[in-house]
């Protein structure tokens, strides 16, 4: 127990060092000289006294380019939305996204607007990587996996409810409603004292 | 060679109360520690023991200050899933070293601020 207290403290004392990775057992120093990372020592108070963030990301499992500034996740009350993102096993770079909720629009069309009933939750356009030209065929490739990806609910707050627990940052679009007013044919023919403006009947 | 795929199984429960779930929260966490030198032994890694033994002490304190009941019973239930597959020696070495990426590998770790991340290519 003494031995493991011991190298716990070296463990969290020693500055860390960038050592090249290679898994000769020569090289245990890097393990008695690196930071624990990941760990959250306070965790509602990130900044530390000097103003910097203090925060030590968890590395992902995966090789991703797209890394956002670390954002402590806050500690959730027993009453709030529960943090399934904890232990989703989501990639980083996919617990970071923002994502869009919004109640899809009316192709100009007369068809009907059935697709207008249910509200969408669509992953946000990435800056690069997106959509670019295949050199082969001039496809499109692209290098986000959510981009064809569509969730769909019943309600805003349903939508709202998911983005929450998934730890994702969202926004809603309010729909654009069309407007309704109902019309009776009798109105044609209503008495007018007046002169009328556009004469309805023969 | 014959598996046995309930050995180290758990039967799937929820936590009655807070209580209940630092228990089993701890008799995982004791499980886990005494097993390392096993891990250690029957994956070959190169990897001291001590660092095992703090790696399974950080990624226990990594949840620490979940407040969320349902919560905690699933990352007790996810480790207790992991420790029988350690142990049952279903998982690689490749499994075993993903904890050990940050250690491994220096572009693993994110910078905390906006210069360095750029600098590195990082979007």
């Amino acid at each position: 127990m003494s031995s493991f207290r011991a190298s716990w403290a070296i463990l969290t004392r020693r500055p860390a060092m960038l050592v090249a990775p290679t898994r000769n057992p020569s090289n245990f120093v890097r393990y008695k000289s690196t930071e624990l990372k990941g760990v959250v020592t306070q965790p509602n108070s990130p900044t530390n006294s000097a103003g910097t963030l203090d925060i030590h990301l968890v590395p992902d499992h995966a090789t991703s380019a797209y890394s956002p500034v670390p954002v402590p996740s806050e500690v959730r009350g027993p009453d709030e939305p529960l943090d399934v993102g904890a232990f989703s096993g989501a990639p980083i770079d996919l617990k970071s996204r923002t994502v869009r909720i919004f109640k899809p629009a009316k192709p100009a069309t007369q068809s009907g607007n059935w697709n207008g009933r249910q509200w969408r939750m669509d992953w946000d356009v990435l800056g690069k990587g997106h959509r670019w030209e295949n050199s082969l065929m001039g496809w499109q490739s692209s290098g986000d996996p959510m981009q064809g990806t569509h969730i769909f609910f019943k309600t805003k707050e349903d939508a709202i409810h998911f983005a929450e627990k998934q730890g994702y940052e969202w926004f809603i679009q309010e729909p654009n409603e069309r407007g309704f007013k109902p019309k009776a044919y009798a109105s044609n023919f209503y008495h007018s004292p007046k002169k009328l403006k556009v004469i309805r009947t023969k | 060679m014959v598996i046995n795929p309930t050995h180290l199984a758990q039967t799937t429960r929820a936590s009655v109360n807070w209580q209940d779930a630092s228990r089993r929260a701890i008799l995982s966490y004791r499980a886990w520690q005494r097993s390392a030198p096993e891990i250690v032994k029957t994956y070959a890694l190169n990897v001291p023991l001590s660092a095992v033994r703090a790696k399974i002490r950080q990624e226990f304190e990594r949840h620490r200050y979940v407040q969320q009941l349902p919560v905690a019973d699933m990352l007790i239930t996810k480790s207790n899933m992991e420790y029988q597959e350690t142990l049952n020696y279903w998982k690689q070495i490749p499994h075993i070293m993903k904890y050990f990426r940050v250690e491994e590998d220096p572009k693993a770790r994110v910078s905390s601020n906006f210069m360095n991340n750029f600098l590195e290519g990082r979007n």
